[in-house]
């Protein structure tokens, strides 16, 4: 498996360049000066020269992006020019706090969907199957923003069960943090268990088809067994899959929920980025997600092979 | 063997598929006794699956229902039993093998934990006297390298070995009814005979019955004591192996064993008999044979009786005995 994972590794380096020279020659084709950005109301010929030469913007574009790469190797991805501060500290503030939101959407994406796909397979065509089938196609349709409002306005302002806002990290008020939390995962989450299901369910019909369930059946095991151990297991490789491709969905659904709940994570920090054209933060930004990908589809390959078995020998 | 109650006895057995008006499997009915080999013989079609499904609880495609009938065994009615105790049953006193061993082991787990399983499902052994109990069953099976192949996948099996495997998940609780449906169907010829040889001598050694489920005449003339033949889910003929292989009385018995290259050599392709199996949704009135039987009269558009006319030996033809009547060819090349 060791072996596996560092092969994974070493393949992913070149994707990884790939990304991070689009994103850098992504950022020279904008339209934009990000000088002028920056300097705000001055315009004096001077300063701006004095702003390019600090930033090294008048290097040729590939020593640029080599300096720009290079020191990103060693943690430096520039400064701010909005803020002033590192980018690597700003996205070490801001990432936790996402990922914290992805994690506990993806659970609860995961503890709705996984049992509601189960369900509708195995009681397929029955009351049980049509209303999992209704609450999800709902669970699509309903935009997420409304879902967020609807939320503050019955579960905050109306019973006063949980905070719309007030977010503190995890590691300085737990309690506080993943009350904060709930509601915005729960947002983010419905729409990925939604989906869930429904692959859940596509792939639990096929699998309780097959010839090793009715062996598990023929053991004499209970249908809770015959459905986690003998089908769930084997229905779990295209789960992860599905899972694997959702995080991209949920990413960009933390932002938009982010902003709802007023949360102050990398959501914010991207639109604040983009609309400011503070390019060293994209860039950083973008590279970062490039990575987190990457890493995620190493670990969905992993676990697929703990799995499928069948994979080992490949 | 007429003298103690049969181990198994499926009366009237027939199942249907729902909002039509034909039994799939009409009024099936055959006894099993203790340590018994009844091979159950006919065409691919013809119910012989759905027959054993039915006696293991296993027809659960919803429109697919039983539609009547009674199967006592140890003096129970299989088919009035509440679902926990058939569970109780199934894979314990009466176990099952198919015919695919590449698709019926689960791919995603060890065979050793597959046997082990059924095991402690059933004899509540410990785990580590499951997992002991599953590498005795492995080497009585005759894998090579039993020890090994405990921790490997099924896909790490050849399809032999798989079915060996099956067997012995199937064996592991010291079934008195063993059922297999076509255990050798899908496995190469040498294969095949092994596997044969195989529940043959662990039904001896452990004096379970066998229900063994084929298309194929020369695994019934090598494996049967008593042989049911099905045509279009209605037992023809039913009988000792020797007396209905010696003296077949249905035409379709007859026409089956005159396309039959010559006993013991295994053929795919059997039934010469001109005409195929009517679909259910066509199944003539009377006689299911009509359509392809050379002696069909006007009279066999009623349902014709299953008649004793040997020692235990019954046939459900109007014209049977046939004797005289046959065509003296057909005959001949009949034994
Ligand atoms: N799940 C099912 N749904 C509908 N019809 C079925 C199903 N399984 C079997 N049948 C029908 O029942 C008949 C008997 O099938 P089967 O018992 O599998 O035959 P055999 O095992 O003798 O080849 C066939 O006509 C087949 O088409
Ligand atoms: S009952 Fe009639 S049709 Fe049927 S097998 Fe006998 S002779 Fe043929
Ligand atoms: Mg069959």
């Amino acid at each position: 498996m060791l072996a596996f994972l560092g092969r994974r590794v070493l393949i992913a380096i070149p994707t990884i360049i790939l990304i991070s020279i689009f994103v850098f020659g992504m950022q020279k084709l904008l339209p934009g000066d990000p000088v002028l950005a920056m300097a705000g109301e001055e315009r004096d010929p001077e300063v701006l020269e004095y702003l390019r030469e600090k930033y090294r913007l008048n290097d040729p574009i590939p020593v640029q992006y080599l300096n720009w790469i290079g020191n990103a190797l060693r943690g430096d991805l520039g400064i701010s020019l909005r803020t002033n501060q590192p980018v690597l500290e700003l996205i070490g503030q801001k990432l936790p706090v996402t990922i914290q939101l992805a994690v506990m959407a993806l659970i609860i994406a995961m503890v709705i969907g996984i049992p509601a796909g189960v369900l509708s397979a195995y009681k397929k065509g029955t009351w049980i199957d049509w209303v999992a089938n209704t609450v999800a196609l709902s669970g699509l349709s309903v935009p997420n923003f409304w879902l967020g409002i609807m939320m503050i306005l019955l579960v905050s302002v109306q019973l006063g069960w949980l905070p719309a806002s007030g977010y503190r990290p995890l590691s300085e008020d737990p309690i506080q943090s993943i009350k904060t939390m709930l509601m915005p995962a729960f947002v983010l989450g419905t729409a990925i268990a939604a989906t869930l299901m429904r692959h859940t369910r596509s792939a639990m019909l096929g699998v309780l088809k097959s010839d090793y369930v009715r062996t598990a059946r023929a053991k004499g095991l209970s249908e809770r067994v015959v459905l986690v151990k003998h089908a769930l297991r084997n229905a779990l490789v295209p789960i992860v899959t599905v899972t694997t491709l959702l995080f991209g969905e949920l990413l960009a659904g933390a932002v938009l929920t982010e902003q709802i709940f007023t949360i102050p994570g990398f959501g914010k920090l991207v639109v604040d980025a983009v609309f400011n054209r503070d390019y060293a933060v994209v860039q950083g930004i973008v590279l970062c997600t490039g990575v987190a990908f990457i890493a995620m589809n190493i670990l969905a390959d992993a676990a697929y092979r703990v799995l499928n078995p069948r994979m080992k020998d490949q | 063997m007429n003298a103690t109650p049969p181990l198994l006895s499926v009366q009237d057995l027939s199942i249907r598929m729902g909002g039509t008006k034909t039994n799939l499997v009409d009024g099936l009915s055959f006894d099993v006794g203790i340590g018994e080999t009844v091979c159950i013989v006919g065409e691919s079609g013809c119910g012989k699956s759905l027959t054993a499904l039915a006696l293991m609880g296993l027809l659960r495609t919803p429109p697919l229902h039983l539609n009547g009938g009674t199967a006592l065994f140890d003096g129970e009615d299989l088919f009035r039993l509440p679902e926990t105790q058939r569970r109780q049953i199934r894979g314990g006193r009466m176990a099952m093998i198919f015919q695919e061993p590449m698709s019926s082991l689960n791919p995603a787990l060890r065979i050793g934990e597959q046997i082990a399983e059924s095991v402690r499902r059933h004899q509540g052994a410990s785990r580590e006297a499951a997992r002991t109990r599953a590498l005795e069953m492995l080497e009585r099976v005759r894998i090579p390298a039993a020890e090994k192949r405990l921790d490997e996948f099924p896909h790490q099996l050849s399809g032999g070995m798989r079915q060996r495997a099956m067997i012995a998940m199937a064996m592991a609780n010291d079934p008195s009814v063993l059922i297999a449906d076509e255990p050798t169907t899908a496995l190469d010829v040498t294969i095949q005979a092994q596997i044969l040889d195989l529940m043959r001598a662990l039904q001896s050694e452990t004096g379970a019955a066998l229900i063994l489920i084929t298309h194929d005449l020369g695994v019934v003339a090598e494996m049967a004591d008593k042989v049911v033949v099905m045509y279009a889910g209605r037992v023809v003929e039913a009988g000792p192996a020797a007396s209905v292989f010696h003296d077949p009385q249905h035409p379709y018995t007859i026409g089956l064993m005159s396309s039959m290259p010559s006993l013991g050599a295994r053929s795919e392709k059997l039934v010469t008999i001109p005409g195929v199996v009517p679909s259910p949704l066509a199944m003539p009135e009377g006689c299911r044979f009509q359509s392809r039987c050379p002696f069909a009269e006007p009279g066999c558009a009623m349902r014709p009786v299953f008649t004793e006319i040997a020692p235990d030996h019954g046939v459900a033809c109007l014209r049977a005995p046939l004797e005289g009547t046959l065509d003296p060819g057909l005959r001949e090349t009949g034994t």
